[in-house]
């Protein structure tokens, strides 16, 4: 009886232990493809030193993926998108786009980067109180008190102040005509509030 | 005229028509890789062929970066044993061009005469390029070209690689080895020979400076190099290259050997050593690099001795530096190279105390501006210096020859470009000699100014 429970135990740890194993080669095949591809845009650990490109380390998963999806069924079509994304999503498959996701969410995130003083106050106000009388939503309704993200609404903290800053012009002139409540609040910002409350989140 | 001072002129004439070579057009920006990876050339390229950040990676990792339908196959342990895309990775590059020098060229007798000036050639140069993956970590970059000038299809750039990743000390590593025909031809900055910007279009005629041997081997070495790259920032490379010449019939075949200097190739004694140490430092869309790379040629010289005999020997040590700025609306870059050669001509000049060493030293500094991709313009300088040498600077040649016996030569270059779509360039071109080969007035001895060269160049490119 005890010898079948050792057995037991040891068959048990044997599974604990080979299931584990699997999941490392699981996640590492991840890794190594985000290492050999994403990585020489998006850089090392998804902290891209270029503002060029979007920082990933830390981004919601539901966000990431969708945004994969939109790139590779072609929805996403801002000139960026067109120009690297469309071609580097068009074969990632469904689990693919899903591991990509769950690796790139569970890497640390960028610290906050400061900006000019005057323009991080007025996109603060920008973003913890909206545009009330042009119907512009606070962007800390959807996107977080600290710029976190919430599931499909992105992290923006710590994200490059340039690349949010063409995310938004992008969405004012349609080009990233996927998103209906971005779109509106993109009509109504001026470029100077664009850059107030980009520099603000990229601060976060 | 004695048979030493023929063999000394055709000499002339033969490094003549090297440095003609060198100055010939380079290859481009090839849409293969656009197919196969689904991505557009401003992806890798400021303005092709200036590569990015991102271009110089995608390079260094071995071309292998494919988004398109693959045949694939594993073996009985799980491992791809073949990745194929679905449809090859094959383009076209077309370059029709019009070049006119101040001075016409004589038209008779003389090497590098032209019955016209004001020459077109449809095409001056036209590619067919295979440029991707052809397995899981290898990949390739292989150019056939046929020239106006020669008349024929002959073998151009190749490079093939294979490359992996590591992480070292946390930070990953990507190491590699490739296989090409070129010195420089492999690398990643556009400040070495094989792919300096600005003016990877030249014209082809007026070819009136004189080239160091780096610069000056493309398809007649084949070589291997190993290279590291850590934390997208220390590059190093290694590398040994042996004379491997096209054009010349097997001995096997009872012509003459592929090696027989007898035909009018310098053949390198044993392997060539090449070596390449580059630092990048990327600070949001700027970065810059600093580096240095050189080669050392020990050369049987054309038609002179056997395998057995003595060598003529090359030294070339360069320093090199790029800065790049690729903004959305704007693109600004500068490069700038300084190369030293040295050469002892124990071959060609056994017995001369004077003129049997000395060497040869070339800068190069380039800036241009491209606006939206679209609106280029681009000013470039150039500088030859060296020591005075009969034997391969002679006179008495009508304009490649040096009265002086010196190569000294200095010319800037300006350039405006249209881009109306990411793989068509128009270009216009002006060059203007301040001094060739030694001189500013009747340089050759044979009545030529160095301004007569000055060239005009009107180019159409084309890559599909």
């Amino acid at each position: 009886m005890k010898q079948m429970l050792r057995r037991s135990a040891l068959f048990v740890g044997l599974v604990a232990l080979a299931s584990s194993l699997g999941l490392a080669a699981e996640d590492s095949e991840t890794a190594h493809y985000a290492n050999q591809v994403c990585s020489t845009c998006h850089g090392v650990h998804g902290n891209s030193p270029s503002s060029a490109f979007p920082r990933l380390a830390g981004q919601t998963a539901p966000y990431l993926e969708t945004q994969l999806r939109a790139f590779k069924d072609r929805s996403r079509g801002d000139p960026a998108a067109q120009a690297y994304m469309w071609g580097m999503a068009s074969q990632l498959d469904e689990d693919k786009i899903k591991a990509l996701a769950k690796y790139y969410a569970a890497l640390p995130p960028a610290h906050g980067t400061a900006g000019p003083a005057a323009r991080v106050a007025a996109g603060r106000a920008l973003y913890e109180q909206g545009l009330p009388e042009e119907g512009v939503p606070a962007c800390v309704a959807c996107h977080g008190p600290n710029a976190e993200g919430n599931e499909l609404y992105p992290r923006l903290a710590g994200q490059h102040a340039p690349y949010l800053v063409k995310q938004l012009a992008y969405f004012k002139a349609l080009q990233r005509s996927n998103q209906p409540i971005m779109q509106l609040v993109g009509q109504k910002l001026s470029f100077e509030q664009m850059e107030a409350v980009a520099a603000y989140a990229a601060s976060r | 005229m004695s048979v030493r001072t023929v063999l000394k002129r055709a000499l002339a004439l033969a490094a003549g028509l090297a440095s003609a070579l060198a100055l010939m057009p380079a290859a481009q920006a090839v849409p293969s890789f656009a197919r196969q990876t689904g991505m557009a050339c401003e992806a890798c390229h400021t303005i092709f062929p200036e590569l990015t950040s991102f271009g110089r990676l995608f390079k260094l990792n071995g071309y292998v970066i494919d988004n398109l339908p693959q045949v694939k196959a594993v073996g009985s342990d799980n491992k791809e044993s073949l990745l194929l895309n679905w449809l090859p990775p094959i383009s076209m590059q077309f370059i029709g061009s019009f070049t006119k020098t101040k001075g016409a060229l004589p038209d008779s007798g003389t090497a590098g005469g032209v019955a016209q000036n004001g020459s077109a050639s449809f095409p001056e140069q036209a590619s067919l390029f295979y440029a991707g993956r052809i397995a899981p970590k290898l990949g390739g970059f292989v150019q056939i070209t046929y020239s106006s000038q020669s008349g024929k299809m002959a073998w151009d750039n190749t490079d093939i690689r294979y490359a992996d990743q590591a992480t070292v000390l946390g930070n990953s590593l990507i190491y590699g080895f490739t296989l090409n025909n070129n010195p420089t031809v492999q690398d990643v900055w556009n400040s070495t020979p094989a792919w300096t910007v600005p003016f990877d279009q030249r014209s082809s005629l007026a070819p009136v400076n004189i080239s160091t041997q780096i610069e000056s081997l493309s398809g007649a070495v084949a070589g291997v190099s190993a290279y590291t790259y850590w934390r997208n920032m220390v590059y190093g490379e290694v590398g040994v290259y042996r004379s491997a010449p096209s054009g010349v019939s097997n001995s096997s075949t009872g012509g003459n050997g592929p090696l027989d200097s007898s035909q009018g190739v310098n053949v390198l004694k044993n392997g060539a050593p090449y070596w390449r140490f580059a630092i990048e430092k990327q600070w949001d869309r700027t970065s810059l690099s600093v580096g240095t790379f050189g080669m050392l040629t020990d050369y049987h010289p054309a038609g002179l001795n056997a395998a057995s005999g003595p060598t003529d020997r090359f030294r070339d040590v360069a320093f090199d530096t790029q800065f790049q700025y690729a903004g959305d609306d704007h693109l600004f870059s500068l490069q700038a190279s300084y190369i030293k050669e040295n050469f002892t001509l124990s071959a060609t000049a056994p017995d001369d105390p004077i003129d049997g060493a000395g060497d040869l030293k070339t800068r190069r500094i380039g800036v241009s501006y491209y606006y939206q991709r679209r609106y280029g313009a681009s000013l470039g300088y150039f500088s030859t210096t060296g020591s005075v040498n009969t034997h391969r600077y002679p006179g008495g040649i009508a304009v490649l020859g040096s009265a002086s016996n010196t190569p000294d030569t200095s010319a800037a270059t300006m350039e405006l470009d249209f881009i109306p779509w990411q793989n068509v360039k128009l270009g216009l071109q002006y060059t203007k000699y301040y001094k060739v080969r030694g001189g500013t007035d009747n340089y050759d001895g044979a009545g030529r100014n160095a301004s007569d060269n000055n060239t005009l160049y009107l180019f159409a490119w084309f890559a599909y």
